[in-house]
This record gives structure tokens, sequence and C-alpha cells, in this order.
């Protein structure tokens, strides 16, 4: 989508994080960095297609981290900079993130920072919020795609005004939503890059330097005031006023989006005063109290945990109001998960004394429905190259032996081998032994896994702790390899440790859709450049026993994982390399195999089941085949026993 | 007022994604507001995917209420079931093409999916407006099978009375749609428009 020129006045249909893009340039941006984290990722992606024509600089940085030092050196002479990342990504960067800020920044720093409560595409409901209060900086709360938008191009300016990095806090339902969007300017200044050491500070960038940290979390203390006064005015805090109710709403970030139609929806329009919220951090006191003061019951609408609910319960309590703050922290709502148009409308119902519109459907219909619908699972794309490594591993953990493995997981498309999502009645029984497991297909294969790069570190934990009730595998892709494994493979070397790390190469960052890694040879702005290649890397970090391994040849696959577990006590790695398939297919540089089906040959051992592909099909015992999603990789030729399944010969 | 709220449901790879933003961006281009609230998770494709849909006033959040859906156009007969019992108005349309994708589960025999009469059955227990066509044929007749989406959003514009012009659905379409697929899809269109 073309959001870059001067398109002041237009309107379009932007996704949040286009608008946020856009934002980014009207805001006159001249760095801006990222890691690909869903729900954040169409934000550099499109400030990528625009960085030429809009004269900035757009990376794909290799993890969260990198992305915000380097905008931060940005801010630091001068320069406009953003770093946007997923909510995961903020804990990557939490290191400068806190310091940064004892001294702050010249240039506007924006970082963006996309939740994901009810975690859709994470693996935690983190409210980034925290942070803000943590590093005593703004975080602005975008309401919808227009806020998202003019709140980013103002927290540049707010940035500078401040002289400290700005917090833009959006979430799934902002960013990954769309809305009406009308443009504005785009404030390009074209200014140069500026150093200072001193910048009315002494030694402003060097934080030991003196007067010291103490002294600049001083300044740090003494920049609340002004952030305060910014907060009180800002203009996407407004209050609704009406006559004489009981009852108030404050309601921020996108909560005060579903505030708004709860009210009409309960008929309380003119009956019900509302404050909406576009900050966070710092509150705005006066106008907080300004509603504290006429009501009796407050009811506090926000998206993560209860932040500003706890704040507004001390500025209340600060003043001596007998107002009651409900919220989370009451139990009105939960704070565990999303907020929803009927959960916010039934607690403000509540408080109220409206009882609620009811729709509802009947019950019976409801499960007359649910008895019928069939679940459609998350699996692996049809010729996925990981069915291949998931089949190599499954079968060598049996040819090893077959006792208790632990598989370490991390974070990529590859972590659906632990989704479960055929598992069910299963035996949780605390006992003080390694519990063994059968597992049928690869959704039940990775038993550990949380965040990017900790599979590889955990792997050298059991093993340094003396696990020895079977093989301990650790896993990652590309992508995650380059962003958080070196250091640890590093560490597996120089302390000693044996385990088996494998690396699932498929050349691109393929789950957040598909971003160039270091491996793909290609920038965000599309340059070419000379791809890594990973088995140099592991060799030149001193790693020994290294062996590089195509999924679709299952037999060599296998072979290399059973030598690589059987290699006791000594650090190895296998990569097991080939092309994401759906990004071979787009380049038409897919070798398909033609395939058939011979029902008469299958002996119903459901081989081709466990592999795990979504092509295959298994109605009335017999393997087959979906021909509408195959794409002929010839995996399950390999893993039928018979001839069941096999290549046509061309 | 003038307002309606729609859920699009599909799976993954159907171009019901697409579909939700021809109908919210035709709005916008008439002048409206619009929201679009969608899931698309793990899965890239053959994922079952919802799209929430709202235009016209008064509206702010990108999501549907409980059975607050004017109607769920459904792409496919079991993503719109999976939808319907949530979001569908008692007196909301439900408006499925009738040409199935058997769900993994249901091809390695995990679980069963359902007749499709047992479907429209179900749901003519939510409302009585159930309207249902072959749309996969019909985009097959348009000259390429991928413009199924169309052929629903063509027949959502005469089933529906949305509050944009017919008109600007079509030159959206046209806009929206892949460089060389313009006239595939606007007979895609027209089709699905003569359809119901």
């Amino acid at each position: 989508m073309n959001i870059h020129g001067d398109l002041k006045g237009e309107r379009d249909l932007l996704l949040g994080n286009e608008a946020i893009a856009r934002g980014v340039i009207e805001g006159g941006v001249d760095i801006a960095t990222s890691y690909p984290g869903t729900p954040s990722s169409e934000v550099m992606e499109t400030l990528a297609d625009a960085a030429n024509e809009s004269d900035f600089h757009a990376e794909w940085s290799t993890n969260e981290k990198v992305a915000f030092d380097v905008a931060a050196g940005a801010a630091i002479i001068g320069q406009r900079s953003t770093t946007i990342m997923k909510n995961a990504g903020l804990n990557v960067v939490m290191d400068l993130f806190n310091t940064i800020v004892y001294g702050g920044v010249r240039g506007g720093f924006v970082i963006v920072v996309a939740d994901d409560p009810a975690a859709h595409y994470s693996s935690n409901e983190q409210d980034s919020r925290f942070a803000a209060d943590w590093a005593e900086i703004p975080c602005l709360e975008p309401a919808d795609q227009q806020e998202a938008k003019d709140m980013t191009a103002y927290a540049f300016d707010l940035s500078e005004k401040l002289e400290l990095p700005v917090l833009l806090r959006t979430v799934s339902r902002v960013s990954h939503g769309m809305g009406d969007v009308e443009f504005g300017d785009v404030n390009k200044e074209g200014r140069e890059p500026a150093f200072d050491k001193h910048w009315g500070m002494p030694y402003r960038w060097n934080v030991y330097g003196p007067p010291g940290p103490v002294e600049k979390h001083r300044w740090l203390k003494s920049r609340q005031s002004l952030a305060a006064e910014e907060s009180e005015s800002l203009e996407w805090n407004y209050l609704k006023s009406d006559e004489g109710g009981e009852v108030g709403l404050i309601a921020s970030g996108i909560g005060a989006s579903y505030a708004r139609e709860a009210v009409e929806r309960l008929g309380l329009e003119g009956e019900i005063s509302l404050l909406k919220l576009g900050i966070s951090n710092p509150l705005p006191k006066e106008r907080i109290l300004s509603i504290c003061r006429e009501m009796e019951r407050v009811v506090v609408v926000e998206e993560g945990q209860p932040l500003i609910e706890r704040k507004v319960g001390l500025i209340a309590k600060e003043e001596g109001l007998s107002v009651d703050i409900l919220g989370k922290t009451t139990g009105l709502m939960e704070d565990v998960g999303e907020l929803s148009p009927d959960g916010v409308m039934e607690a403000i119902g509540e408080v109220s004394g409206v009882s609620v519109f009811g729709g509802e459907i009947d019950e019976s219909v409801k499960r007359e429905i649910e008895g019928l619908v069939a679940p459609r699972s998350s699996t692996f794309c049809a010729g996925c190259p990981h069915l291949g490594t998931f089949w190599a591993v499954k079968r060598a953990i049996e040819k090893t032996g077959g006792d208790i493995p632990i598989v370490n997981g991390d974070i990529g498309c590859y972590e659906m081998a632990g989704y479960g999502v055929f598992s069910k009645g299963l035996d949780t029984t605390m006992t003080g032994e390694s519990q063994k497991y059968r597992y049928e297909s690869p959704y039940e294969l990775i038993d550990t896994n949380y965040v990017m790069g900790s599979g590889i570190g955990l792997m050298q934990g059991q093993l340094q702790a003396g696990y020895d009730d079977g093989p301990v595998i650790g896993l990652a892709g590309d992508s995650t390899f380059f962003h958080s494994c070196l250091p640890a493979v590093i560490n597996a070397v120089y302390n000693g440790v044996g385990g088996l790390f494998i690396i699932l190469d498929n050349s691109w960052t393929a789950m957040t859709g598909h971003q160039p890694s270091p491996c793909t040879g290609m920038t965000a702005r599309g340059d070419r450049i000379e791809p890594y290649d990973i088995r140099e890397v592991v060799e030149a970090l001193g790693v020994e026993d290294v062996r590089a391994v195509d999924p679709y040849d299952l037999d060599k696959s296998t072979d290399a994982v059973v030598d690589g577990i059987e290699r006791d006590g000594q650090f190895s790695v296998v990569i097991s390399k080939r092309e994401c398939t759906i990004q071979a297919l787009k380049a038409d540089e897919y070798g398909a195999v033609s395939m058939e089906v011979d029902a008469e040959e299958c002996v119903s051992c459901g081989k081709c089941v466990e592999l795990g592909c979504p092509a295959i099909t298994f109605k009335d015992e017999t393997g087959g085949i979906d021909w509408n999603i195959c794409v002929g990789c010839g995996l399950c030729v390999q893993v039928c026993p018979t001839d069941a399944l096999k290549v046509v010969e061309g | 007022m003038s307002r309606i709220r729609l859920l699009v449901a599909g799976v993954g790879g159907q171009g019901s994604i697409r579909a939700s933003h021809i109908i919210a961006r035709a709005a916008v281009n008439d002048g409206l507001k619009a929201r679009v609230g969608e899931t698309y998770g793990a899965a890239m494709r053959g994922g079952p995917v919802a799209s929430h849909v709202k235009i016209g006033e008064g509206i702010y959040s990108p999501l549907n209420s409980r059975n607050g859906a004017d109607a769920i156009l459904s792409l496919e007969p079991m993503e719109g079931l999976r939808n319907a019992a949530e979001y569908l108005s008692g007196d909301g349309l439900f408006l499925t093409n009738t040409e199935t994708w058997i769900p993994y589960d249901v091809n390695i025999g995990r679980a069963e999916y359902p007749p499709l009469e047992e479907i429209t059955g179900a749901v003519g227990r939510i409302t009585e407006n159930v309207m249902k066509f072959d749309a996969t044929s019909l985009a097959k007749k348009a000259g390429d099978i991928r413009t199924m989406n169309v052929v629903m959003v063509g027949a959502l514009d005469s089933a529906l009375n949305l509050p944009v012009r017919t008109e600007t659905l079509k030159k959206t379409v046209r806009e929206n749609v892949p460089e060389g697929t313009v006239d595939v899809n606007v007979n895609a269109f027209e089709l699905g428009r003569k359809a119901v």
C-alpha cells in the first residue's frame, strides 16, 4: 500500500500497523529499525517499502536489542528514530531501555511495542505499559487506527520536548485491525546528524561520565513535571460529562473504543461521564480528579493489567475522595485474556444498574452447533521441510533406544511441533521420576518452549545438571539462531557441554510473514546481499561436530540426528536446510514430484498420518492424498512402507 | 442509524480477508467510517479465518458483539457455522458458499464433517434468513476459482442492503485485486450479484 508522500487530507482504510508506519513518516523519521514479530511486523514491512522514496534508513535488525541500540545511536546525534517490536521483543531490549533514559535523547525516539492480549500470536500476555512506568517515560495508547497514526507522529515532538524516549503501546486489535484514517502533513526537516558530548549535561551520552548515574537519574526525575503538563493537555484525553449521574468511566486505548460502543448499547448516552485516555504514563491527574470528585463509582476500562486503575485509586486516595474505583482489581472484569465488546458492556451495565440487552440465542441451539462443528487444527503447511526434520528426530529417538528425550523447542513455525493438536486425556500426575509418553504425530514432539533462543540454553542446563534418562535436544530456526543463539553456542563449546542442537534453516523468518533473515540474501529494502551460511558460522564458533542435511531426504536426516545423539558428551549441530515451501513455490523454484495413490497396496499402518502433513488423508483406514493442497514434496512416499503412495516415474 | 456489522468467515487461502477489506474500503470510499477486526493465527493456509467488518455510523471497536452481526458471509459452510452461534443476530443473514474445504482433522478420521443440510438446518434455528449457493462454481465460470471471495461479495451486495453503492463496490474490487485479474474479478462480482 502506498502510504508515503503528500497525501494530506486523503482518507483510506489502513491496518493499525500501516497507520503507525504513516505516523512514523509524518513524524519525519530518519532511522527505523525492527525485528519481525506478530502483531508488529507490518509496521516495518510498510516502512521498508517507503524508505527509498521518503529518504530514511529502514532495516530488519538481527534482534530487537540490536534494533533498539541502532535507533538509540541515531537519536543521540539528533536524528529522529523509531524501533518497533512485539511484546516479547521489549524483554530483549530492557538493558538500554532502562538506561538511555539517564540522559535521554536529542532527536525524537519513538519505541513502538505491540502487545498481544489473549496471546493470539504470542507466548505471553504481558502488559508492556509497565515498562514505561519503570523507565519513567511517557506511554501513549491509541484507541484506533487514526489515533495510532496521529499519536506516532506526535510522539516524535513529545520525545524532543522532553528529551526522553516515548513508548507507543499498541495491541493486536489496533495493530491488526483496520480503520478509516485521514492522512496529515509529512514533517520532514532533513536535519543533519550532530554530536555534542556535553549537550546540556556533562558526558550526556555516557552514563558513567560525571556527574554519574544517580545525578542522571535525578535529571530524569526533573523531566516528569513537564511530562505531566503534556499529559494534562494531551489532545487524546477528553472528558464527556453527563448531567448529575453517579457512575463515571475512565477508558484508555482500545478499551475506550469498546466503552463508547457499550454506552450506546446500554442506552446510557448523556447519562454517563466518560474520561477517554490516550496515555497511561504520566496520567492527567487533574482530569482524573475532575471525574472522581463528581462520581460515586468510576469504572476503569483498560487493555492489560489494571495499571491505570491502581494509579487512579491512588490519586483518589491522596485527595481523600470516597469514590469507588471498579475494574479488574475488584473482579468486575477479568484481568486475564483481552477485553471484549460484551465484557465491557456487562461491566458498565452491572455498575450502572442497567440490564444488558438480551439478543442471545437459545442454549440448545448453541449446543447443537457445537456438536456439529469439527476442529480445523493448526498444522504445518503441506510439504513443509520441518515435517521431514521432525520425522527424522522422532525416528532417531526411537533408533537410539526410545528412552525419555527432552526436546527443547523455540519460537518459529517449528514450534507447532509442540501444539499437541491431537492430544487428549493427558495424565498429569506428579511423580519423582522421568515419565515416558507416546506420541504419534510431530505435533506432540516438543517438550519445552518459551521464548526466542531459550531452547539451546535450557538444553545445556539439563545436561550440566546430569540428565541421562534420554537424549537432550535443542531446536532453533535460522532467524532465531542469529537472533539469540550465538552466545549460547559459544557457551556450549566453551563450557564443554554435550547435547544436539538442530538448526532448521528455511532461509526466512517464516512464521511472522516471510521477512528476510540473515540467510535470505536480501535486506528489508530488497537489496541483494551475500547470505550467511550457518555451517560456516557454527564451525567458526568452534563446534567440531557439524552435519548439514536436506530434510526432504528422510534417511540421511535420520542418520545425522542419530549420529548427533550418539555423540554422547560432545556438543554437536545438525543443520536441516531447505527453503520454506511457500517461498519456493512463490519463486517458482519448487521441484515437485508427481505422485499417485494405490489404495490396494495400503496396509493401514498409519505411517503417512504420523508424518503430520495436512495433505494426507486416512479415510476407512486407507492412506490417501488431498490433491487440493498437496505440493508434491514426496515425503509421504518415503514413509509409506508399501507402494500405496508412490512417485510416478516420469 | 445507518450501520452494518458483518462477519466474513472462511479458510486461510480463500481470500476472506481480502473480501472484508473490499467491503470496508468501499465504505471508506463512499465517505463512511469502517472497522475491520481479524484473526489470522499461526496457520498460513488451511486454518480458520474470521474477519469482523463494521461500516457506517457509531462504530469504534473492530469486533462484533455477541449475536450482533447483521450477516455472516460464509466462504466455507463449516466456518460460517463455527461463528454463527456466537455472532449471528436472530434476524441476521447467513449467506454461504456450498463448496466445502474438508479439515485435516476430518481427512485423517479424527472428526466428522456434517452434511450441508445439517449445517444450514442448525443455522436455520438462529435465523430464518439462510441463503446458499455454489460460489466456487461461479468463480470457475468467471474465469478463476480464486475469485470465489469476490463472487461472495457480489452476492452480499444483492442480498443485503449495504450502505455502500454497488458502483463503489465494483470500483473497489477493480482497485484491490492483483494486476491482470481485474476483468475476471468484475465478472465474478456480477455473477455473485445475480446468484441470490
